[in-house]
């Protein structure tokens, strides 16, 4: 038996283990099917008077609890009026991690606690098994009662909830994220109709995303923050004059963000999310207890975000569902706000409670009886509630325990294979010692999540032994390291340190500078730094023009700074642009014709190629060279503008390496393969990439793509923006390996599966390492922000980077040369 | 941010001319010290006596006694100790041609001014190696400073010993070493005031430093 299929066997088994261990790890969430009844006393009930009629939900993302009663932050000068003189009652709202808005929606319509598959499904988009079309829920039991639901906004809601749910709906895509006014635009155009014609509509839903998009681009503190404020301000105070008594406004944010604008995690400001019912019949009624000393908005600053009475975000699943006298949905496990008992009897007030209690019971599984008081009731459901929330996730410890054991004889045979096939050499100690370094980090939730510093640290350390090792070799282990460092300035990564002044956002104050570097980086670096001979540099001349045009296009389109001069450029390349009314649409509208041919035409010039290297023609060629210009330009395509240059820097210092490898390792495969899969990560977290969710980049997944896209094709191309510097080092690498061993066909498998040991060695340890903490840590504070992200990034690296990239697309390049 | 500080390139490129590095700490490699060709023996005596006690001091008074982890102080109490040390201790153990090394009084104050003089280089080097560039600036050169008047004593002996590089750079090394893995606790998120740059670095700088020159005349 070849090492190759040794190889291939226990990288099939790898992936079958860790495939085993994240299905055990993250079950689809089992739930109570059918819709709710009253539990308690069902016929009193019935004849209980909803408190209010219709409902105006205006949802505004990632509204911080500090951004609206916070003296420093809030603008929100009439829903701080309303507060005082009890027209609003404001709470903060804990909202369950994992915060983003999927989860977060799920949660403010049915009750329960979100799963962690939730989040990625955020990401992942188009999935029925996230819809709530079986689950019971709010909207549920207001279309149960043949109430009408019109809604705006975030189109998330219709991803979730069944179009007949909606009587009226305009959905509002949120994938362009730096577009502040048109989103919301969007929503508040319908409101005049909408308040004009209010007997035509029972619940109104708002969703407005422009404050989450301006925290994204500029964090919390953006200057763009207070404007926004005082317009969402202004949209509930349209609200309220037009709406009479028995309405209930209720403003929430769905998350909060943190500082820089990012959420996702459980940091407090990332939980912490407002919410205020706003309704002139509040004013008849006291006041929540810590509203009544407070004058908000509240000058002093509160370190945790909490401002005025805590509660639980889900709670206003029971509170909205009592206050209109609806069964409470069934899988709920909110507590009714207790301030809001006041607006009953005192007798439909413990009716009210008793039914609460007993439907969170029926959750927990357990019997339910009946205590003292109304206080000693909520307490006890709020014990439920915690507990509920913290094993909101069932693990399924066989498929746990399954995939674990298997991949620990993956890991066991990987190393066997390893130790037969590999030199015993200082780059074997060194890749050892990286696995395990890294390996160990894996515990510690400050490690995963600063995980590139580990890179760095590795690859100086790398850059210092290779100085010990040929103190002669300074000038090409000097230029490397200034290469790397650059790298290293590009972009923030983590969560802890942020740079005001990295390379990318210098670039972006500047972009004069960085289109020139751009326009260098994708024609003209071939010129001046590739020893290529002029022919192919001139064939790949008009795809690396199309490349940069459609950059260029992009950028002009989506509101970004280009120079004058490349403007003028673009009106008078793309067809139909200068001389339009609305030169922006025109080109918007040009973007995916432009893309597709962008791809075709890769892909023909590969196969032209192909054919060429039949010919051999040129002659003594090989295929990774003719074809390593085409990828890296599709590559570019897939990269933000303002990360193009890094490429010119990794063509810089990729023949430094190459260099060094030849004259310090005596161009052992390992050594290179070491360095390979440092800088794969090292650029990967360079590029802006992190370990948590929220920095999963979909700005180039839609390339190309129309309206009516296919998940698949957007999948592969996020996964190809997202990794592209790990792509180009993978491939880098493989082109060093085969120019040095030159058609060494009758063992070239051997060969190849040589090469891609160290990395499968790397994955085996990691692996078994994160799997464990994943599993010892199970019940860690930061499980779901930190650890299950860094498991679904780890599972992405493995199938992508290491079965897609370093397994099929090399496998494929090496059968055809 | 890992961080490292390193001199061997700049001492390669000005001195290998004048002197074959490589060969020279190969035999050091082999324990050949004393089979030189090309001059006298040069070594520091394996002996207790070069244990720079006053350092673990300096780290007990940082840690323990500083507010707020005042590395400027620390440079300034730092200066004389390194002094006094080179003069009694390191010279007083360092063999120059079968001979203790006399101290050469005028060879401090230069010693002293090239160490001043390596700090811009040496927190170029950081700055390679990761620090940040636009801000914290002057912290970064505090850390250089503290580095290299901690390697005071080995650039003495270079120049007091015909700038036989080679003998002296595990010294540099040591240093960088300690800086080098110290950074590990940078991107804990324990929010505590010694995690601020460069503290962690200046501890590690000069534990790798109190490392060096206790077990550096054994290997």
């Amino acid at each position: 038996m070849g090492i190759l299929s040794k190889t291939i066997g226990l990288l099939a088994l790898q992936i079958v283990a860790i495939l085993t261990f994240s299905a055990g790890f993250f079950p689809q969430k089992s739930f109570l099917k059918g819709d709710a009844q009253f539990l308690h006393l069902p016929e009193e009930q019935q004849d209980v008077q909803p408190r209010f009629e219709k409902l105006v939900l205006v949802v505004i993302d990632a509204l911080r609890a500090d951004y609206l009663f916070q003296d420093e932050m809030s603008q929100f000068s009439f829903v701080h009026g309303l507060l005082n003189d009890g027209h609003a009652w404001g709470y903060t709202a804990y909202s369950n991690p994992p915060t983003v808005t999927l989860p977060r929606l799920k949660g403010i319509t049915t009750g329960s606690t979100p799963n962690f598959l939730d989040a990625i499904l955020n990401v992942a988009g188009e999935d029925s098994s996230s819809s709530l079309e079986e689950q019971d829920s709010l909207l549920r039991q207001f279309r149960i009662k043949q109430k009408t639901i019109n809604f705006f906004g975030d189109e998330t809601w219709l991803k979730l909830f069944p179009r007949h749910f909606f009587d009226v709906v305009d959905g509002t895509n949120s994938f362009f994220v730096s577009d502040f006014e048109e989103v919301d635009y969007n929503v508040t155009r319908h409101l005049p109709r909408q308040l004009a014609s209010q007997e035509s509509w029972d619940v109104m839903i708002l969703h407005y995303l422009g404050l989450d998009h301006i925290g994204h681009k500029g964090g919390a503190f953006s200057t763009f923050m207070r404007p926004k404020h005082r317009e969402m301000d202004a949209v509930i105070e349209q609200i309220y004059n037009s709406v009479d008594d028995n309405t209930l406004i209720c403003v929430m944010g769905d998350h909060g963000m943190n500082d820089m604008g990012n959420h996702g995690g459980s940091s407090a400001g990332e939980t912490s999310s407002a919410m205020a019912f706003i309704s002139k019949k509040l004013a008849g009624f006291s006041k929540p207890v810590a509203q009544r000393t407070e004058h908000i908005p509240i000058k002093a600053k509160s370190e945790d975000y909490k401002y005025l009475t805590k509660v639980n975000q889900i709670d206003f699943v029971p509170t909205v569902a009592t206050l209109f006298n609806l069964p409470i949905p069934k899988n709920n496990i909110g507590v009714l706000i207790p301030d809001f008992l006041r607006l009953f009897s005192s007798h439909e007030a413990h009716i009210k409670v008793m039914d609460n209690f007993e439907q969170i019971s029926s959750v927990a599984g357990q019997p339910c009886k009946e205590l003292g008081s109304t206080d000693a009731h909520i307490a006890m459901m709020r014990d439920i509630q915690a507990r509920l929330a913290k094993t909101a996730t069932k693990y399924d410890y066989k498929l746990l325990g399954i995939g674990f054991t298997l991949l620990a004889f993956a890991t066991f045979g990987v190393s066997k294979v390893c130790l037969e096939s590999l030199q015993i050499s200082v780059s074997f100690l060194i890749l050892i010692v990286v696995c395990f370094l890294l390996s160990l980090s894996t515990f510690g939730s400050s490690f995963v999540e600063e995980e590139h510093q580990l890179w760095w640290w590795a690859s100086v350390g790398f850059a210092l032994i290779s100085l010990a090792k040929a103190p002669r070799q300074t000038g090409s282990i000097f230029l490397a390291s200034v290469g790397l460092r650059f790298i290293r300035g590009w972009n923030n990564s983590g969560q802890k340190y942020i740079y005001e002044h990295t390379t990318s956002e210098l670039l972006k104050t500047h972009s004069e500078w960085q289109w020139i570097l751009n326009v260098f980086t994708i024609l003209g670096s071939s010129l001046v730094l590739r020893q290529q001979p002029t022919s192919s540099i001139l064939a790949d001349f008009p795809l690396s023009a199309l490349c940069l045009v459609y950059k260029a296009s992009w950028s002009v389109a989506n509101g970004e700074n280009v120079p004058l001069w490349l403007q003028k450029v673009v009106s008078n390349i793309v067809p139909g642009v200068a001389n339009d009314l609305n030169p922006t649409e025109v080109l918007k509208s040009q973007l995916v014709p432009m893309a597709r041919i962008f791809f075709s035409w890769a892909i023909a010039q590969v196969f032209i190629e192909l054919m060429a290297h039949k010919r051999e023609w040129p002659r003594r060629r090989t295929l990774i060279e003719r074809i390593h210009p085409i990828i890296t330009l599709i590559l570019i395509f897939q990269t933000p503008s303002t990360n193009i240059p890094q490429f010119l820097v990794f063509q810089i210092i990729a023949p430094q390496i190459e260099s060094l490898w030849h004259q310090l390792s005596d161009s052992n495969v390992t050594a290179l393969m070491t360095v390979g899969l440092i800088l794969q990560h090292l650029t990967f977290f360079q590029f802006g990439g992190t370990n948590s969710i929220a920095t999963v980049s979909l700005t180039n997944a839609y390339n190309g793509v129309s309206e009516n896209y296919s998940i698949h094709a957007v999948g592969f191309l996020m996964c190809l923006s997202n990794f592209a510097p790990s792509i180009y080092w993978s491939t880098t690498c493989l082109k060093m390996l085969l120019q040095r061993q030159p058609r060494v066909v009758p063992k070239k498998w051997q060969f190849f599966a040589i090469s891609r040991l160290p990395a499968l060695f790397f994955y085996c340890i990691f692996g078994c390492f994160l799997l464990g903490s994943c599993f010892i840590l199970r019940y860690h504070l930061f499980i779901w922000s930190v650890f299950s992200p860094k498991l679904c990034y780890y599972v992405s690296w493995n199938l992508f980077m290491n079965v897609v990239i370093g397994w099929t697309l090399e496998a494929v390049i090496i059968a055809m040369s | 941010m890992p961080v490292k500080t390193r001199r061997l390139p700049k001492k390669s490129v000005s001195f290998s001319d004048e002197e074959t590095l490589t060969t020279r700490s190969r035999q050091m490699g082999d324990k050949k010290r004393n089979a030189s060709h090309d001059g006298p023996p040069i070594y520091v005596k394996p002996t207790i006596k070069t244990v720079p006690l006053h350092l673990l001091a300096l780290l007990y008074y940082y840690i323990k006694l500083s507010q707020d982890f005042d590395a400027r102080t620390l440079l300034y109490m730092l200066i004389p100790l390194q002094l006094i040390y080179v003069a009694l201790q390191f010279n007083a153990n360092t063999i120059y041609g079968n001979k203790i090394s006399k101290l050469r009084w005028s060879l401090l104050p230069i010693s002293f001014a090239a160490a001043l003089v390596l700090t811009v280089p040496c927190m170029l080097i950081i700055i390679l190696l990761g620090a940040p560039i636009s801000m914290l600036l002057k912290e970064t050169w505090l850390l250089a400073a503290h580095c290299c008047i901690l390697t005071l004593p080995a650039v003495y002996s270079i120049f007091k010993c015909n700038f036989k590089v080679g003998i002296f750079k595990k010294y540099f090394i040591a240093v960088a070493i300690g800086c080098w893995i110290s950074c590990v606790v940078i991107p804990l998120d324990w929010d505590r005031d010694w995690q601020n740059w460069p503290t962690p670095l200046v501890v590690g700088a000069y534990l790798g430093a109190f490392v060096g020159y206790s077990i550096g005349p054994y290997v």
